[in-house]
């Protein structure tokens, strides 16, 4: 993923001179795509940390796995395209591919799950649209959703978490599920539906009833699925305020949510949707709206379209939690939008400086 | 206007046999090419099976239209030229649709919107109008089964990609287009295969769909390099010009 | 040439003959096109007239060897496919209009039947199924008829994807007892497939309102008189 101008990030570096006949805006010195990368791998830590408590090893060993395959991918590409290969490495923004996609596959997913997601990602949806700063749709994003529908059972195959009968830490249990060389676990027999899951498919419990009886519910949402969204949360704000990016993309896209979850709540009966805390703190929210649609490649690119774009994907989200045909949508929902960044930077090209209308709507009216 | 052309094309037979050959299947390729009918293309190359038991009713329907076309081709005037062509599509593929489900009843069950779709195709109302209409009945009849294969060509290639990466077999299911014989056909190429649905499913036809291209594309430019090294002193009058989408 | 050169004069002199000759356009153009339909019409009618026949029996073969898969042959005597009652309107079938089921005979007397019956809350959207109940209330086979369920998780309903749905022969109201009719993780009998429950969940107890169906209107069901012969042609047909 790139958390960068594509203008500083896509060319090996130039010389003062030759910057200075480029045109603005100039971003020199500090933020570099490898100090940006740096500053958001740092951020993913808590929510990694998490994770990594809630739901077993399993979620760090796909990090590490899913971030040497997205390098291999790079480096392998990098030497197919006569690139330089440890320069592009060294922007560490093939190792935030790898390392989102880690964060968001389940934690005991086989290897080749991986192995699929993070190519597809890197080889197909990255370089062959012409690599870093040129690809239209977010990658990792694509991994995802190419092995969500490729492999839905594996891929809805949570484990319980901390707290809930079933809940296994072992590293060797992780280690051997993922590559099975060992004597692993069987995912199937201790695998339990995520509360949003649990929330879709409920007919029948009122809310009261639901957090009583299923262990998974807990607090505002989900057992630990609350401290991981409030992880990625913490993660988020850090970056906002080291300005890696603005804070129109993720305000869109939570204050969507918010609004469509109000709107459509249904009370606390058994037809409720979920209140709106629940669905701000459940699944990948945070993660997507902190990590994956500020991507400034694949969103919109000025302030007003990317609160634009977040809306765009917080409603889209909420569309296909309540009524689509999975239980989470936020990769659907990222990728949808990315269809419409285009037309949203059209339509929300800033002013130009020193003139009174800004270029934008259909071309020859006044 | 169409007189030219006959004369022209009764006295060198052969080698516009030739050239509509190569248009078809490779130069000028329907789905490669021209990105004619891509809905059908996509839409059921799911499978080996499917994607002949459509390739083949698409041939079919494009060689009776043409040569029909060309039959008429003198007594249309220009005013009722194209609702004359929609009603004969239209009607063969009726009765290519009347003749599966009398004979691939199963298969015209799972093709299914797609064999009524073959109207809308946009290979076929083209040859009709670019091909048939300026041409005698031969060449009409061989353009629209160049043409044709063209298209059935790729569908199975597609529908092979797909069918062996989704399911891991080839040719599963052919009794249902070729009858009994073809019940023990099923090449079974991984065994213990897990289901890759992305390439079962249509964002996977998309996707193949893109490497057919780019192949094709590839091997475009290796041969016209070649062909520029091996002429490498040609007048510059003479050199080729590329030409794309014309007969 | 161009309108504007010639003088008004002669223009409107011409009118009546260009008039004229549009008229004649027009009248050639829509008898050509006449004629065209008529060709067109003619070559369907005649491949119809042609293949309406074997069309027929394909139907039919298709429509009974769906129905055979539940009840082979020789647990009856007639032709399935000819052999169908009416059904109100029922909750239990989830039916909102008027149904047919099928009804096996073996020596007059009425040894199964298949319902059709619609489990409304599939993971995504309505399941069509087959159920065939045999006289002493066992079931005889169930199929999934047409469904949208997700490839890879939901659809292995399909006999071609699993052998879940073949597990349902043999069972009954009571067998297992009403508790055991839902699936093992509501507490039940039924396997749930890895990583769906909705959709086994769903078809259980589909199933089991099928099978309430057929105890409360066993009466009409098992009574040959109900039964409407939907024979084709009037001679026994010989494809059964």
């Amino acid at each position: 993923m790139a958390l960068i101008n594509s203008r500083t990030s896509n060319k090996p570096p130039a010389s003062i001179s030759q910057r200075a006949r480029e045109t603005s805006p100039h971003t020199l010195g500090q933020n570099s795509t490898q100090r940006v990368m740096a500053l958001v791998i740092m951020a993913t830590v808590p929510a990694l940390v998490a994770q990594t408590i809630f739901f077993g090893w399993g979620t760090l060993i796909n990090v590490i796995w899913c971030s040497l395959i997205a390098m291999g991918c790079e480096a392998l590409v990098m030497t197919l395209r006569k690139r330089p290969v440890s320069f592009y490495l060294k922007d560490y923004s093939a190792l935030v591919t790898g390392l989102l996609l880690g964060l968001a596959l389940p934690p005991f997913a086989p290897f080749w799950i991986s192995l699929v997601a993070v190519s597809f990602a890197m080889i197909i949806a990255k370089h062959l649209y012409g690599g870093l700063g040129q690809n239209p749709f977010n990658p990792a994003m694509v991994g995802y959703v190419l092995v969500l529908i490729s492999f839905p059972q594996e891929m809805t195959s949570w484990l319980p978490p901390l707290g809930v009968e079933g809940y296994n830490n072992s590293l060797s249990d992780a280690l051997f599920t993922i590559f099975p060389f060992g004597q692993g676990i069987e995912v199937d027999a201790i695998s339990t539906a995520t509360v949003l899951d649990v929330m879709r498919e409920n007919k029948s419990l009122t809310m009261d009833e639901l957090w009583a009886a299923n262990p998974v519910f807990d607090g505002f949402a989900g057992r630990g699925w609350m401290w991981v969204n409030l992880a990625y949360l913490a993660g988020g704000v850090f970056l906002i305020w080291r300005k890696v990016f603005t804070w129109h993309a993720p305000v869109g896209m939570l204050a969507a949510i918010a609004v469509m979850a109000f709107l459509f709540w249904g009370g606390t009966g058994s037809d409720s949707h979920g209140s709106p805390v629940f669905h701000l703190l459940s699944g990948a929210t945070m993660l997507g709206a902190f990590f994956i649609i500020t991507d400034p490649v694949s969103g919109a690119t000025s302030n007003r379209g990317r609160l634009i774009f977040g809306a765009g994907v917080g409603i889209m989200v909420y569309v296909i939690r309540a009524w689509g045909g999975y239980p989470d949508g936020v990769a659907f929902a990222t990728l949808l939008m990315n269809m419409a960044a285009p037309t949203i930077d059209y339509y929300t090209q800033p002013r130009t400086y020193g003139h009174n209308k800004a270029n934008k709507g259909l071309p020859g009216k006044d | 206007m169409t007189n030219n052309t006959d004369t022209a094309a009764a006295t060198s037979t052969t080698a516009l046999l030739a050239k509509i050959a190569k248009d078809g299947l490779w130069k000028n390729n329907p789905a490669l090419v021209q990105l004619l009918g891509l809905c059908p293309l996509l839409g059921v190359s799911s499978s080996v099976v499917n994607a002949l038991g459509l390739g083949i009713a698409t041939m079919l329907v494009v060689m009776g239209s043409n040569i029909a076309v060309s039959l008429i081709r003198h007594q249309v005037t220009d005013a009722i030229r194209l609702p004359v062509f929609v009603m004969i599509i239209a009607s063969f593929t009726t009765c290519i649709e009347l003749l599966m489900q009398a004979y691939t009843y199963e298969l015209y069950r799972i093709l299914g919107i797609f064999i009524p779709l073959i109207v809308t195709n946009c290979i076929i109302l083209g040859r009709a109008d670019a091909f048939a209409s300026r041409n005698s009945v031969l060449p009409a009849a061989f353009d629209g089964f160049m043409m044709g294969s063209g298209f059935a060509v790729i569908l199975l290639l597609l529908g092979a990609m797909r069918e062996l990466i989704g399911q891991g077999t080839l040719f599963s299911g052919m009794d249902l287009l070729l009858g009994p014989i073809a019940a023990d056909w099923t090449i079974t190429v991984f065994p213990n295969y897990k289901q890759f649905l992305f390439a079962i499913l249509p964002p996977g036809a998309f996707v193949f769909m893109g490497f057919l291209i780019a192949i094709k594309n590839i091997i475009d430019r290796r041969m016209e390099e070649r062909n520029k090294q091996r002429q490498p002193t040609e007048p510059k009058e003479s050199r080729r010009v590329r030409v794309t989408g014309n007969i | 040439m161009s309108d504007d050169q010639i003088p008004l004069k002669d223009a409107t002199q011409n009118s009546a003959s260009v008039k004229n000759a549009v008229f004649t356009s027009i009248i050639r153009n829509s008898f050509g096109l006449g004629l065209f339909a008529v060709f067109t019409v003619g070559l369907i009618s005649i491949t119809w007239i042609l293949t309406q026949e074997k069309i027929q029996t394909q139907v039919r073969a298709y429509e009974a060897r769906a129905l055979m898969e539940i009840l082979p042959q020789k647990t009856h005597d007639n032709v399935l496919v000819d052999s169908k009652t009416t059904l109100e309107p029922s909750r239990l079938l989830s039916s909102q209009t008027t149904t047919e089921a099928y009804v096996a005979l073996n020596n007059g007397e009425v040894s199964a039947v298949i319902l059709p019956v619609i489990a409304p809350d599939g993971y995504n959207g309505r399941i069509d199924l087959l159920v065939g109940i045999k006289r002493d209330g066992s079931l005889a086979g169930v199929r999934a008829v047409t469904h949208k369920e997700t490839p890879g998780l939901g659809d292995k309903i399909n006999t071609n994807v699993s052998d879940w749905i073949l597990s349902f022969a043999g069972k009954s109201l009571n067998q297992p007892t009403a508790e055991g009719w839902s699936v093992k993780k509501d507490g039940g009998d039924f396997d749930q497939f890895t990583g769906a429950t909705i959709t086994p969940r769903a078809v259980v107890a589909a199933v089991h309102r099928a099978l309430t169906y057929f105890e409360t209107h066993q009466k009409h069901l098992l009574n040959p008189r109900n039964i409407q012969q939907h024979s084709i042609s009037e001679e026994p047909s010989h494809d059964q």
